[in-house]
């Protein structure tokens, strides 16, 4: 009995050990991240987005995506990058690329005078 | 393409159906993002593509919904158990203790575990479910908890609206750690209670 409990309790010991060094590097991720959110806003752009979320996300014209792509703006666009692609025959990392190219030639050029100024998330 | 991808590319084509669909079927146990759903659902309702009330109506349903299953599932699946324990040494003494211990921490781990440790959740319907848990506290726990995980949750998508994926991924780890310092903390308060228990017993185990 006295051997058994004491099996446990280093079971617990190392349990506790093996958990807080998990949590520490849990914990150093959260905060590079974090870190790593702050030094850049942008997003990353993902498959799933759609044109009129990248536009907004990075506070570019959604025409301007529409005309790097040289598709049609429908009113209200639900379609993702993924679907896009797939309707026009188009590889998604291609079309992420032109969609990150022409993002960084509008912030070079803006259509309409000087960027918006830039607002808190 | 990954399954996350494919979600929520699903979720901005068929709104709130998938949306229902995925918080459900996660709700039962079943890993899917649902926080990042959850967080693009909110910068949808910012983009104007969906309504917040909507969201966290359909939201907080599913959710509820999944997890009753989850909790039916423990209590058929719990009797079965308990059956095949009661005969075994000591069993019966072990399954009161579970109820016993149900019965006290159930209500705050049920909530808990709806939006802070949400991790959690899913084991924690099966066992409430096992322990027979009351169902209506249950329910009422768990209403309460996961329209706030939604409201959180969605509210935040919709806040930090142009960082959805940057915002989940801080989030995403963040709920580990405090799954962490909630196992940490149960773990060293039980050796506390056990090397109070047994004064001098570590001592004496070593050899002469």
């Amino acid at each position: 009995m006295m051997k058994r409990l004491n099996w446990k309790q280093w079971t617990a010991i190392a349990a506790l050990v093996l958990v807080l060094l998990v949590t520490g590097l849990f914990a150093v991720r959260t905060f590079r991240r974090a870190i790593y959110w702050r030094m850049h806003r942008d997003e990353v752009i993902r498959p799933w987005m759609s044109l009129p979320y990248v536009a907004h996300s990075y506070r570019v014209p959604p025409q301007v995506l529409y005309e790097a792509l040289n598709i049609e703006h429908p009113p209200r666009d639900r379609r993702p990058i993924r679907q896009i692609a797939k309707e026009h025959n188009r590889p998604v990392d291609e079309v992420i690329g032109t969609l990150n190219e022409a993002i960084a030639r509008s912030r070079q050029h803006p259509p309409n005078g000087p960027p918006s100024p830039e607002k808190s998330p | 393409m990954s399954l996350t991808d494919q979600l929520l590319a699903a979720i901005s084509i068929y709104g709130l159906p998938a949306l229902f669909a995925v918080i459900a079927i996660a709700a039962v146990g079943i890993p899917l993002p649902v926080t990042l759903a959850l967080v693009a659902a909110g910068s949808f309702v910012e983009l104007g593509e969906m309504r917040l009330w909507q969201v966290i109506i359909v939201g907080s349903s599913a959710a509820i919904l999944g997890d009753q299953i989850g909790f039916v599932i423990g209590r058929w699946g719990g009797s079965r158990i308990e059956t095949r324990l009661r005969k075994r040494k000591g069993g019966a003494d072990k399954i009161a203790r579970a109820h016993a211990f149900a019965a006290r921490w159930g209500g705050t781990g049920i909530f808990l575990s709806r939006w802070l440790v949400t991790p959690l959740g899913p084991w924690l319907n099966l066992t409430s479910g096992m322990t027979d848990y009351p169902w209506r506290r249950f329910f009422v726990w768990d209403v309460l908890g996961e329209t706030l995980w939604v409201v959180i949750y969605v509210l935040l998508g919709k806040f930090f609206s142009r960082s959805v994926q940057a915002l989940v991924d801080v989030l995403g780890s963040l709920v580990w750690v405090l799954v962490g310092i909630l196992v940490a903390a149960i773990l060293f308060w039980w050796i506390l209670k056990s090397l109070g228990n047994s004064p001098g017993k570590a001592l004496r185990r070593r050899p002469a």
